[in-house]
């Protein structure tokens, strides 16, 4: 029986680049199911999503990043998928790197594989500098806490394997999803690994992910993930 | 002895007030239990005043007002800290049912998709 990988697509108000992005991933040899996940938007990405084709989860209020992606996961758990990528709605993330993501899952090298812009020997978009710094800054906190080697923990551009997605559509973490969800991973006893990537400047929308300069989001981030170093295990599930 | 007096009445009307939310359904168990709780005890306290005097000097405060504040204060900061477990619960409840009202959509657009 071939695998079964779905790309989870969320997407907040994206009418502008997920026709192409559904459209990339879908022309992908990888041959995944492709699910946009419209976080709620106002303006006309459900309807533009569905015409590509992709299967489409209308959430009836914006549940910000996190809900979103749990969504995928959720479906991708009641689907019975194996592998289950996630790649941003906006167009930064080049689907001609899903298979590099899917490899350490399917050859059983890593339970969560991160796409890493700072891995790459191409360039590619890298961030305003006092962005890079705050990334820098949380590279050296995951690190430090558990050990986990990750130079992109922001980076949305990620694949896991099943166990991780019945973890994740059990519990996700929804203030700070990208950099907590290693923690998360982490602490479940997944092995994390990153595979280089180059992606591109957003073409249309705002980003998500808040100011990674201002020094009230950074300490927001360091509370939530040092929390999760002292989070019962139960409470990520069994 | 009047003070005593308004305290009680104070805590009487909280009591009967929650008791009345409760019989109106405006307030369930679950919401209301604290609250009756806090009632309850400062109807005793204001009953009983000499417990206050004792538990006062039991801890060491130099004046039993003081302990008083104190108590409120605790009382107060205990149920906004309650308040605000059940307003996280309401919130994950909401999440869940958002995302699978999201889902079942979409299984039920599949299904008519395949007929």
């Amino acid at each position: 029986m071939p695998l079964k990988i779905l790309v989870i697509i969320p997407a907040y108000n994206e009418a502008g680049a997920i026709a192409r992005t559904v459209r990339e991933v879908l022309a992908s040899p990888l041959a995944p199911v492709v699910l946009v996940v419209d976080d709620g938007s106002q303006d006309e990405t459900f309807e533009i999503a569905r015409r590509t084709g992709a299967r489409v989860v209308r959430l009836p209020v914006n549940l910000g990043i996190g809900g979103a992606v749990q969504t995928g996961y959720r479906y991708a758990a009641a689907h019975g998928f194996d592998v289950a990528l996630q790649l941003d709605g906006d167009g930064q993330h080049d689907a001609a790197y899903l298979r590099a993501l899917v490899e350490p899952v399917l050859n059983g090298q890593a339970d969560l594989v991160i796409g890493s812009r700072f891995l790459s020997a191409k360039e590619g978009f890298q961030s305003s500098w006092s962005r890079r710094l705050g990334i820098r800054f949380f590279r050296w906190l995951i690190a430090g806490l558990t050990g986990v080697r990750a130079t992109d923990p922001t980076s949305g551009f990620r694949a896991c394997g099943k166990r991780l997605i019945h973890i994740f559509a059990g519990y996700y973490p929804s203030d700070f999803p990208e950099p907590e969800a290693i923690v998360v991973a982490h602490r479940m006893g997944a092995r994390v690994a990153e595979v280089p990537v180059v992606m591109r400047p957003r073409r249309e929308g705002v980003s998500s992910i808040g100011t990674l300069k201002s020094p009230y989001y950074m300490i927001k981030v360091t509370v939530a993930i040092l929390l999760h170093m002292i989070k019962q295990r139960k409470v990520y599930g069994p | 002895m009047s003070i005593s007096l308004l305290a009680f009445l104070l805590a009487f009307f909280v009591f009967i007030f929650v008791v009345e939310l409760i019989r109106r359904e405006r307030l369930t168990f679950k919401y209301a239990f604290a609250w009756l709780f806090f009632a309850l005890a400062g109807i005793l306290f204001a009953l009983f005043p000499q417990w206050i005097f004792s538990l006062s000097a039991f801890f060491g405060f130099a004046l039993p007002s003081n302990f008083i504040f104190f108590a409120l204060l605790g009382t107060f900061i205990f149920l906004s800290l309650l308040l605000t477990v059940f307003l996280c619960q309401q919130n994950k409840r909401n999440d869940r049912m958002a995302q699978r009202i999201g889902l079942l959509e979409l299984e039920i657009e599949t299904l008519k998709d395949r007929t």
